[in-house]
């Protein structure tokens, strides 16, 4: 079997040989890169997350509109192969600025950025398998899991009370060992901090994984690769609001923006542990009034085949009656333990 | 004290021509400072023109106008017409309504008002006199008389300070006069702009400039045509009123009106002088001045419901397509031209006319205002420029009522062209005494829409095709810059040999291979 890195560089080998190609027999080449737009992307039943539909755009060598971006593309593709070659990554930034000694120089990042992912749907790999890296790390992981970055070995339980940090290059990590039944995500570091203080990774036997709000693609890929390689289940806690629902909804079932991607990105087999509207209600939590946006969003995310199962949609529609919202941290009312020693732990029997 | 009548019209008394011209300067065209110097230009240079053409001489004209003190100002005006005879020269330069163009014919000036206008109002900013050279051939021979003359303006007559035969080289006139209170200007309503306007409806003429700082212009002569006399036209039955009836039953030599009217009158066949006796019941074999007034109204009144052909169209002269475009090309030199003259119509049933209209695009086109050139409209009657009054024109009226976006000009304001429209007619429907525009009637104003549009959709056509010519350069160029670079990276890419892409670069940019190798291209 070929190597990710293989993959990556004939795909990008092979962007070259069809131009030439055509060239060689007096075509006009043309790349036909898959559609992105919104009337593009469908849910896949099956897959369980979002994917591009067979719709498609076309670069052309011989459009006026179409040539430069060609262009762009086949320099980016051999900055890339030369990136995989190397072992290398760069950042979009970076290679915003390499760019600019190109012939086909680009006017902004945006457009750098935008013809990057040109050619991640054309060739059907991320970005990362690329070389490109996220400027941002991902999130912070507590717990008994050893990995191995190129010749470092190292624990997630000895890396500091912050944990572990993912790295953009987390396909390049290998996991090595880990004595963990579960993973838990949590939206915030002030619960992920909460949780390490209180050993819940003993507890439960599981990793903590400090999301930072919306999860990074690195931490997406990790949580997927944890979840696929190690069998591990997981299960995500955020606040109790329609942002905390799509935090999780994103883990889950991946982002319509990144469909091309999302086979990588996306855990469908995750799970959603809470807030939930009926734990506001059962746990009679320190609550906010939704505001005007909050239910808008709420009925947004009634109307999206991510959130069609039902028990999603009766948390949706029961917190929109109650009309109130809960952070993760307002547990602490019962004492600051108290989601260790008993939210978790209920919640968690109700699931497994 | 109670006054008796006779007392009171002791001070009854006659006004001359003169006089009432005198306080009323402003009927003449005389008002501002700007305007008067422009009405003086405009009556010099037509009266030149006319007389040239009438004796069939390409008109050739030197004006001189040099500044003695602020809007103290001397004129020098010199023509190569026929010139003037001697016993003449008094009544032309110092009697008002005298002149020879009273008739039905298409002409620039018409009222005898000219020359003796501009004497009058030289006499009154500096009472100073006129000095008159004029040239002129009599029973074959060239004679030359110069005057120096004033004008008594309670007789309506010309005084003659001095009086000298001189030796002239060709005929013409030469006039010299004095003005205050104008003032010579390069604004759309100055003088300067009046000549560059007349020299572009006028591209047979030729004008030699010299302005107050002494700068010379040489305005040459873009054709060699003189125009053809217009010829004099009876009046059409639509075009008269009952007061015109009255005047030529009084005036004729005819010893029936019925005469009088098949005479005096166009499209009027005995045919229709039998059906007008008939549907009136008045007797029209009566002598002329036998006819009442009540009769001559009933007869205008049938005039307007009946059928008659339309006006003949032999007195109308335009200038012509060719000869405005000529005009154009030598002042604006402009990137683009077009013009069209448009069939004779009439208005109001009876009134013959031609509007004829040509557009320029680049070059001197348009005005500068700053750094930009905006649109300028130049509107003429016979040939003449209206330099003021435009606003309630049915030329600007007709213009600005075009969609001109639906001609690829997207704002008519700020595109650099210039609108050319001249109407042509024997009777030109003034607005107001200035002479300056033209009035609304429906049928110009549907007109000069017409032609408008016409030139302007010529215009659209070259301004696509020069934007599709631009864009196809462009295109060649892109493919040029890019094409080789992206192949050479593609087979980096690939890890090959850059293949041969002159047939592919051929496709993309629609341009001959050979032509792409460099090769010589055969033109035959």
């Amino acid at each position: 079997m070929m190597t990710r890195k293989e993959i990556a560089i004939n795909k990008l080998k092979s962007l070259g040989e069809t131009i030439i190609e055509d060239v060689s027999q007096n075509k006009v080449p043309a790349v036909r890169v898959p559609s992105r737009g919104t009337s593009n992307i469908v849910y896949d039943e099956n897959r369980r997350h979002y994917v591009l539909g067979d719709r498609y755009g076309q670069r052309s060598l011989g459009n006026v509109k179409q040539i430069k971006k060609i262009g762009q593309m086949v320099y980016m593709a051999n900055f890339c192969k030369q990136l995989v070659e190397r072992e290398k990554t760069a950042t979009l930034r970076e290679l915003y600025y390499v760019s600019e000694g190109w012939e086909v120089e680009f006017g902004t990042q945006d457009e750098s950025n935008i013809v990057g992912e040109d050619l991640e749907v054309t060739l059907g790999m991320t970005r990362e398998d690329l070389g490109l890296m996220p400027e941002e790390d991902g999130a912070s992981v507590y717990g008994d899991l050893t990995i191995k970055e190129d010749d470092l070995e190292i624990n997630a339980l000895r890396s500091g009370k912050s944990g572990y940090t993912i790295s953009p290059t987390i396909n390049e990590v290998e996991f090595v060992d880990h004595n963990v039944q579960r993973v838990i995500a949590v939206e915030t570091m002030g619960m992920f901090h909460r949780m390490v203080q209180e050993s819940a990774y003993k507890k439960f036997d599981t990793l903590i994984v400090g999301l930072k709000g919306q999860a990074a693609r690195a931490t997406r890929r990790f949580l997927k690769r944890v979840n696929d390689e190690l069998g591990l289940p997981v299960y995500i806690c955020n606040d109790g609001d329609p942002w905390g629902f799509h935090i999780a909804q994103v883990i889950i079932s991946g982002s319509a923006k990144l469909a091309h991607v999302n086979h990588d990105l996306a855990t469908p087999d995750a799970k959603f542990l809470g807030v939930t509207a009926s734990d506001i209600i059962k746990y009679d939590l320190p609550t906010d009034p939704l505001k005007d946006i909050d239910v808008l969003r709420l009925k947004e995310l009634l109307k999206d085949p991510r959130y069609r199962y039902e028990t999603w949609k009766m948390e949706i529609k029961k917190m929109l009656k109650i009309g109130k919202k809960a952070e993760q941290q307002s547990f602490s009312k019962y004492g600051l333990e108290y989601v260790v020693d008993t939210y978790f732990p209920e919640k968690l029997e109700q699931m497994e | 004290m109670e006054r008796q009548a006779g007392e009171l019209f002791e001070e009854f008394q006659e006004l001359t021509a003169s006089e009432f011209f005198r306080k009323n300067k402003q009927m003449l065209g005389f008002s501002g400072k700007i305007r008067s110097l422009t009405i003086v230009f405009h009556e010099l240079i037509t009266n030149s023109f006319d007389a040239a053409e009438e004796a069939g001489i390409l008109p050739e004209i030197k004006i001189d106008l040099k500044r003695l003190d602020k809007d103290h100002y001397v004129l020098r005006h010199t023509d190569n017409g026929p010139g003037i005879p001697k016993n003449f020269v008094t009544k032309v330069f110092c009697t008002m309504f005298a002149g020879s163009k009273f008739r039905n014919i298409q002409s620039r000036g018409q009222q005898g008002l000219g020359c003796s206008g501009c004497v009058l109002l030289s006499q009154m900013t500096t009472g100073k006199p006129a000095r008159v050279i004029s040239g002129y051939r009599e029973n074959g021979e060239l004679k030359g008389v110069q005057m120096t003359l004033k004008m008594d303006v309670k007789k309506n007559k010309g005084l003659v300070l001095e009086r000298k035969k001189v030796d002239v080289k060709s005929t013409g006139v030469c006039l010299e006069l004095h003005f205050k209170d104008v003032s010579y200007s390069l604004s759309e309503q100055g003088a300067f702009e009046y000549i560059r306007r007349t020299m572009i409806a006028n591209p047979h003429a030729k004008i030699v400039f010299r302005d107050p700082t002494g700068h010379k212009y040489i305005f040459n002569r873009a054709s060699a045509v003189i125009p053809p006399l217009p010829k004099e036209v009876l009046p059409h039955p639509k075009g008269v009123t009952a007061d015109d009836l009255i005047f030529m039953a009084k005036h004729t030599d005819k010893r029936r009106f019925r005469s009088l009217l098949t005479s005096s009158l166009s499209r009027m066949s005995t045919k229709r002088v039998n059906e007008i006796q008939e549907l009136t019941g008045i007797d029209l074999n009566k002598r002329p001045k036998d006819m009442k007034w009540e009769e001559a109204e009933q007869i205008v009144d049938l005039f307007t419901k009946m059928d008659f052909m339309a006006p003949p169209t032999s007195g109308l002269i335009p200038i012509g397509e060719e000869q405005i475009e000529k005009g154009v090309v030598e002042i604006l030199n402009p990137e683009f031209v077009a013009a069209i003259s448009r069939k004779p119509v009439t208005y109001r049933g009876g009134v013959a006319f031609i509007i004829e209209a040509g557009i320029a695009y680049g070059g001197d086109s348009g005005r500068m205002v700053g750094e930009q050139r905006k649109a300028e409209i130049m509107r003429f009657a016979n040939r003449v420029p209206l330099s003021f009054d435009q606003g309630s024109c049915a030329i600007t009226e007709g213009l600005k009522s075009i969609d001109w976006k639906r001609y690829g000009i997207r704002d008519l304001e700020s595109a650099p062209i210039t609108i050319f429209v001249n109407i042509i007619s024997t009777q030109v429907p003034y607005l107001s005494t200035g002479k300056q525009s033209v009035a609304p009637e429906p049928e110009i104003l549907h007109e000069v829409r017409q032609t408008a549009m016409t030139v302007a959709r010529k215009l659209q056509k070259y301004l696509r095709a020069k934007k599709a010519e631009k864009e196809e350069a462009m295109r060649s160029k892109i493919f040029e810059e890019y094409v080789p670079v992206i192949l050479k990276e593609a087979a980096l890419l690939a890890e090959t040999d850059v293949p041969e892409y002159q047939p592919v670069l051929a496709k993309v940019t629609r341009r001959a291979l050979a032509e792409l190798m460099g090769e010589p291209i055969d033109d035959d």
